[in-house]
């Protein structure tokens, strides 16, 4: 089973996972911090009331599972089915990110294919080791990552490299834009993104549910803190720079020099950034899988296979690392992702609601079946 | 070794379960020559059986044998009991029996024999078994028992200070070969009566006893259970050391890693016992096995809570970086004098650049190359005859290094970074963690090698999602980081000083014992200030 501790760093992890990478809110220019803490805001509400609620009307059961039970055995296969295809290209989003950024970065001549297939080897081997391993490797990484971002602010601090003078003036063109580059691209990506936690939350080792609530908002609202002052920081040393560069805040560690001798820590960075996307697409990953062994009723290492094998071809329809962001921060966040992040999980709350006698008949006839403790390993 | 009565019929137990027993069980019979014929036969008429009849004076002369095994028991105390034996035989008792039935046999139990450890048996396997234990066995005529007596003993090797698990504070001694030893030296260091050994006899062939020990009310009961349920299921002809049992009761067959600790102190080994864990002595080998046990125990060395905690704290860091070293060190160096060379500060790139000018191969080979000859120079220093030492050493540091290197073959730097490896394997207090080191080292060369920085990070990932799947007894082994056991973390990196150290593990220890000292035992300053 998985303690609170492990979910609240898993939630930590995956929001921040490769929202490092971007500067969120960039259309708002230098209040793109407002955006961003307008966003974490929205998703608070979007999670505590509409995600947590169906959890917590379900708490034994798993978005699959509940779709199963509200929607009928088709309608509820359908929709099902839908999630696994949404949380396999969120995965596909990240495999490809990782991948770009690595031959941009560390491997220019090495051939995309076959680091992603490195990269969907090493999601894989986490995903079949079960949930309990994965979020055991996030315990192990938190730490590490949280010391690297420490040092690489300290680092920034040190050199003189942010200049909080580059936040001025703010609101100059009123409240406006900061509000439509946040809504909804900001909820979209990442808060939004915690519907895939519909897939996780049943397995956390609690005594009452409402615990998985206080910690999940608490760990929500950290996450949401630290990657708005990480907006704050690229911002501040890069200024206007900040909306141009691929990796704004590698960019902005590109300035950093002790001395003579330590010059480039970029690499050092990439590393981080790759660790963090790493959580994030394994977490897609295992959300698909366990949600496609749901579906299918089979054990979740062999439903590993064929997502892996789809996450790995899918990488291959984006042309190009801009063409992947460009199709993401023009589409998807604004037309697509909010449906399986808003609207179904709205509309799936609603007929819960309505449908509340389901649960008090259902609960003889269900009890969690055997092959729900082979998932949970 | 242990031969009272339990322990030989739970190695007949053991025996009757693999199918090993090849006929019915032969009882003694009333006939003494008949009884040591078939005794002899048993256990196949070797020169080393030593049989020595007697006649009893007071008992219309009845015959009874002494038999055992020459060279596996104690020579004094057969030579004192026999002493006794025949003192008594020639002793005319017909005043001090009178009114009794002679019985020849409740006479020695009750009244000769001057051995301490005394027990019966009723057919010829248990006879012949407990002589090949090293007990002596006394055989009545007309009696239809026989008397098991404990000499065991023999030639073995001297309690000596540990070979492989040296402190420079702490106690020298290390186990030896013989069970009993090496139980009396647990008992004297925790003389509790809550000190459990539980003997079990594993190989049908060569019956060896293995010790299960643990103390009661500390150690979780779920743990004991399960040590002795895997050590019952195995089955197999022989066990020579403690390493056939571990690679049958550990949780996970493949795995670089070690899940069970060995240790031949008996120090190290109380310690475990008193912090929960499972001791498994094998008789034949001075390594104890240790488990439940974490990644992080394999860095921790007996001497870290002798010597004063802050420098155990720090040689724990020290051991952990060195650990990472000894894995790490040649990929990354690999990785970037290959893909990554924009890392390096100019001055060095360039120094770098000038030595590998020369160089006829890729850097991967060029690390290969003189890892492995490190590893065949570490193997020969081990398998070779002490005489060879010095000729060795001048082969391996002239010609291998300083020659490879002048003749162009290998950089001054892959030497540099080769023998920096070396080194800090040797760090590593535990040898079976080392080991995973080298093992692992050579597969992240190759991914470094061929995917630089990324190839090594793939790998390390891999590494991490292995290590958070590993268990030891059931218990995770990337405790207490994954998952993270705050109160424990007293005792991974940092060894805090002892009185700051109350509980006992969590999770290893039973939870309902967990207090090992009382509070406020802080030394303070004198109030008076005198």
């Amino acid at each position: 089973m998985v303690t609170l501790r492990q979910m609240a760093i898993m939630v930590i992890l995956f929001l921040i996972g490769s929202s490092s990478l971007f500067l969120l809110g960039g259309k708002a220019e230098r209040d793109a911090w407002m955006s961003v803490a307008v966003g974490v805001l929205a998703g608070f509400v979007l999670i505590s009331f509409v995600t947590l609620q169906i959890q917590r009307l379900e708490p034994d059961r798993n978005l699959i599972e509940i779709f199963k039970l509200y929607f009928g055995k088709v309608i509820g296969f359908v929709f099902g089915f839908i999630y696994v295809i949404y949380f396999c290209y969120k995965c596909t989003r990240n495999v490809r990110e990782f991948a770009d950024l690595s031959i941009m970065f560390l491997l220019s001549d090495t051939p995309l294919s076959v680091i992603m297939l490195i990269i969907c080897i090493i999601g894989g081997y986490a995903v079949m080791g079960g949930l309990g391993v994965f979020f055991r490797m996030a315990e192990v990484l938190l730490p590490i990552l949280l010391l690297i971002y420490a040092v690489i602010y300290m680092l920034l601090i040190f050199t003189g490299t942010i200049d909080l003078g580059r936040l001025l003036p703010i609101l100059e063109k009123g409240f406006k834009p900061v509000w439509d580059s946040a809504i909804p691209e900001i909820i979209s990506f990442p808060f939004g993104e915690m519907v895939l936690f519909l897939m996780f939350w049943r397995y956390i080792d609690r005594s009452s549910f409402s615990q998985v609530i206080k910690v999940t908002l608490n760990s929500y609202l950290l996450a949401g803190v630290f990657i708005t002052v990480m907006n704050v920081v690229i911002i501040a040393s890069l200024g206007s720079l900040a909306g141009w560069s691929t990796v704004p805040l590698l960019q902005a560690t590109t300035f950093v020099a002790i001395g003579d001798v330590f010059e480039r820590f970029d690499p050092l960075v990439a590393l981080l950034f790759f660790t963090a996307v790493y959580v994030k697409l394994t977490a897609y990953y295992l959300g698909a899988s366990l949600a496609l062994a749901y579906l299918l009723r089979i054990s979740l290492r062999i439903a590993a296979i064929p997502v892996g094998i789809g996450i790995f071809f899918g990488s291959f329809w984006f042309k190009s690392y801009m063409h992947q962001v460009n199709v993401g921060f023009e589409q998807n966040l604004k037309y697509h992702f909010p449906i399986f992040q808003i609207y179904i999980p709205l509309l799936l709350l609603i007929v819960m609601l309505l449908r509340s006698g389901v649960r008090s008949s259902s609960k003889h006839q269900s009890q969690p079946s055997s092959e729900d403790s082979n998932h949970a390993k | 070794m242990p031969n009272d009565k339990n322990t030989i019929s739970s190695g007949k137990q053991n025996s009757s379960l693999s199918g090993k027993v090849k006929q019915a069980e032969q009882v003694l019979l009333p006939d003494l020559d008949v009884n040591l014929e078939r005794l002899h036969r048993f256990l196949g008429g070797g020169e080393d059986i030593a049989c020595r009849t007697l006649q009893h004076r007071s008992f219309d002369n009845t015959r009874y044998a002494l038999l055992y095994i020459d060279g596996i028991v104690e020579g004094t105390s057969i030579n004192t009991m026999l002493l006794s034996l025949l003192d008594d035989a020639n002793n005319q008792y017909s005043d001090s029996v009178s009114g009794e039935t002679p019985d020849l046999y409740r006479h020695l139990t009750d009244r000769s024999i001057a051995i301490g450890r005394l027990s019966e048996v009723s057919t010829i396997e248990q006879a012949g078994y407990a002589m090949l234990e090293g007990c002596t066995v006394l055989v009545v005529d007309g009696c239809l028992r026989a008397i098991v007596m404990d000499t065991c003993g023999g030639k073995t090797r001297a309690v000596e200070e540990p070979s492989s698990q040296t402190v420079i504070r702490g106690p020298k001694e290390g186990f030896t070969e013989n069970l009993r030893t090496n139980t009396s030296l647990i008992r004297r260091i925790i003389k509790s009566p809550d000190l459990r050994f539980d003997y079990k006899v594993i190989g049908h062939q060569t019956r060896t006893n293995v010790a299960v020990v643990y103390l009661e009310g500390i150690a979780e009961q779920e743990i004991v259970k399960e040590v002795h349920r895997r050590l019952d299921k195995i089955d197999i002809d022989g066990v020579l050391e403690s390493g056939y049992i571990e690679e049958f009761i550990q949780d996970r067959a493949f795995t670089p890693f070690p899940l069970l600790q060995n240790t031949e102190r008996p120090d190290t080994a109380s310690a475990a016992l008193l912090e929960g864990q499972v001791v498994i002595i094998v008789s034949g080998t001075p390594f104890a096995l240790v488990a439940p046990v974490t990644f992080v125990k394999f860095f921790q060395s007996s001497e870290d809570y002798y010597q004063r905690y802050d420098i155990a704290t720090f040689l724990r860091i020290i051991r952990m970086a060195s650990f990472f070293i000894s894995m790490l060190l040649p990929s990354l160096y690999i990785a970037i004098t290959t893909f990554h060379q924009e890392m390096l500060p100019t001055s060095l790139l360039i120094s770098l650049a000038a030595q590998r000018e020369g160089i006829p191969f890729p850097a991967l080979l060029e690390a290969f190359l003189m890892e492995i000859t490190f590893e065949i120079l570490r193997e020969a220093g081990v398998r070779m005859p002490r005489i060879i030492g010095p000729a060795i050493s001048i082969v391996g540091a002239l010609v291998l290094g300083q020659a490879a290197v002048q003749a162009g073959i290998i950089s001054a730097a892959m030497v540099i970074v080769v023998s920096f490896t070396a080194i800090a394997s040797f760090v590593i207090p535990a040898v079976n963690m080392g080991i995973a080191a080298r093992l692992i080292r050579f597969v992240l060369m190759i991914l470094a090698g061929t995917f630089g920085l990324f190839g090594i990070m793939s790998g390390l990932m891999i590494l991490l999602a292995h290590l958070c799947g590993l268990r030891s007894f059931g218990k995770p082994y990337m405790m207490p980081f994954a998952p993270f056991v705050a109160s424990n973390l007293k005792d991974v990196l940092l060894r805090v000083p002892w009185w700051a150290m109350r509980k006992r593990p969590l999770n290893i220890s039973s939870d309902n014992n967990l207090i090992r000292e009382g509070t406020g035992q802080k030394p303070k300053p004198d109030q008076e200030g005198a």
